[in-house]
């Protein structure tokens, strides 16, 4: 134990054992007192048995200690789930999926009144591990345990490479175990089949920053690649709320539509026709209606145009004036429509009518301008105005049922991309594309 | 997080809809203009809109 180091929580405070290494002469330092089966001279990377006391040497291997530099030094306290623990054994795994080697990181936690926990370390993704307390019950692909379901994701190989400390088991340089995984994120539940027994341990998955905040490391923590098997989406678990609330929101939306349509007055103010004769096209061609009121609160005004145009069009300046104020809402209004036959068949294009609807017009007195362009081939023609206060504008609930819709679609598609990237790294990766286009190649 | 967020937000999205339907919002472009002068109600010629001149489509596919 390092002079400088803080005491470990608990009443009696129990002593480490120094012995010195039968091969190398190194001192070895036993944390985990009587509960260490194997301990790793880390000179001469020897494996010696903790429980002989001559500390019969079990098994040499060759390495280059650097190579295998634990992120987290071995002697290293913390404090991890309101209890410190230090730092006493290190090991690194790997296995071999499709030709392609995966290697993670172990270290070994031990606190002299809770005993030992884990965490493991795959490309900046952490797991904070303990064995289980009850045998989960495998069903199937899945696996039960106290009433929550873990998915199968992977069985595999597991190969050790490198040991370091101490171990409350017979660690090997070069020992198979077949691992499964299942997951049920943030957890994970492992078995470990080594020879004919089998460790179950479930693990939680942990964020690079807490760990490094636990051990009070330098630096920041490794930054994480990919997905990992039972890393938490940050909104998978609320796909579902989300469209429910999206489907409650959408009720109200149409209750809010139709309680609007019913209280809309849709008051018609002005109906009126108007003659275009192309005869006075050298006179003024614009004039003015009759002023009409609007009351109530500011509310919107339909204008709308009709026109039994064919093949032409109808073009009118509209200028909606507040007799007393002088405000106005200008806008200019085309009635279009054509329609023939070609070699693709009959087509047609426009309409003989159409409705603007101006925003927010307070009450008062008021009449159109009214400007009237036409198709200089359309020899005259009869065209009527329908002014209509305080009618619901439609498009309002368009927009707001895509803004609800937007942000739903944008975190359902998130959630299935994290998902997709999860699993394509399990045993049972999602339907590839290139699977299903492989399949048409196979027939030429 | 992500569902407290869309329920408020949600709830805003419903709440400024309800707004501008009662205030009588609209999607079409129309022109402002203050100070109309009141001599346009007996020569409507003297008020130039904004949109004459409009290049009118002639039809047709």
């Amino acid at each position: 134990m390092s002079a400088g180091a803080p005491p470990l929580s608990g009443p009696p405070k129990p002593q480490a054992r120094a012995l010195n290494c039968p091969q190398c002469g190194a001192a070895i330092t036993l944390h985990s007192f009587g509960q260490a089966v194997t301990v790793v001279c880390a000179s001469c990377h020897s494996i010696l048995d903790a429980k002989d006391p001559n500390l019969a040497i079990l098994q040499q291997f060759a390495a280059i200690t650097r190579d295998f530099k634990p992120l987290i030094p071995l002697g290293t306290r913390g404090k991890l789930r309101g209890a410190d623990y230090e730092i006493i054994g290190f090991q690194r795994r790997h296995s071999k999926v499709e030709g392609i080697s995966y290697s993670w990181d172990e270290y070994l936690l031990f606190n002299p009144y809770k005993g030992f926990r884990y965490l493991s370390e795959y490309n900046g993704h952490w797991n904070d591990i303990t064995v289980c307390k009850e045998l989960p019950m495998v069903e199937g692909s899945s696996t039960n345990y106290f009433g929550e379901i873990y998915k199968h994701f992977q069985t595999s190989d597991a190969n050790t490479d490198f040991v370091l400390g101490e171990f409350p088991w017979q660690v090997r340089v070069g020992e198979h175990a077949v691992v499964t995984d299942y997951v049920h994120p943030p957890r994970v539940l492992s078995s470990e089949k080594l020879n004919k027994e089998v460790t179950w341990s479930i693990g939680e998955y942990m964020y690079g920053r807490e760990i490094w905040d636990a051990f009070k490391l330098p630096g920041a923590p490794p930054e994480a690649t990919g997905v990992y098997e039972n890393q938490p989406s940050l909104v998978a678990t609320n796909v579902t709320g989300i469209w429910l609330a999206f489907a409650a929101f959408t009720v109200f939306l149409l209750a809010l539509m139709a309680g609007f349509d019913m209280r809309a007055k849709k008051e018609p103010i002005l109906q009126q026709t108007f003659q275009l004769n192309r005869g006075d096209a050298r006179g003024e061609a614009s004039f003015v209606t009759n002023v009409f009121e609007l009351t109530g609160h500011p509310a919107t005004v339909e204008v709308k145009t009709s026109a039994p145009v064919d093949n032409h069009w109808i073009y009118l300046n509209y200028a909606l004036i507040n007799q007393d104020t002088g405000q106005a809402w200008d806008f200019g209004r085309e009635v279009s429509y054509y329609h023939g036959y070609d070699s693709d068949g009959s087509w047609s294009e426009g309409k003989q009518t159409d409705a603007v609807v101006i925003p927010s017009v307070p009450p008062g007195h008021y009449y159109l301008r009214i400007e009237p362009e036409a198709d200089p081939l359309l020899p005259g023609l009869a065209y009527s105005v329908d002014v209509t206060r305080d009618v619901p504008v439609l498009g309002i609930y368009g927009i707001a049922f895509l803004a609800l819709l937007l942000p739903v679609v944008i975190i359902s598609f998130r959630a299935y991309t994290f998902e997709r990237s999860r699993w394509s790294e399990s045993d049972h990766p999602p339907m590839q594309l290139s699977n299903m286009s492989g399949s048409s190649g196979d027939d030429e | 997080m992500f569902r407290k967020f869309y329920l408020l937000y949600g709830f805003l999205t419903l709440s400024t809809a309800a707004f501008g339907q009662y205030r009588g919002w609209s999607l079409d472009t129309v022109n402002q203009l203050k100070n109309v002068p009141k001599s346009v109600r007996d020569n409507p010629g003297s008020y130039r809109s904004v949109y004459a001149g409009y290049h009118h489509y002639t039809g047709g596919k």
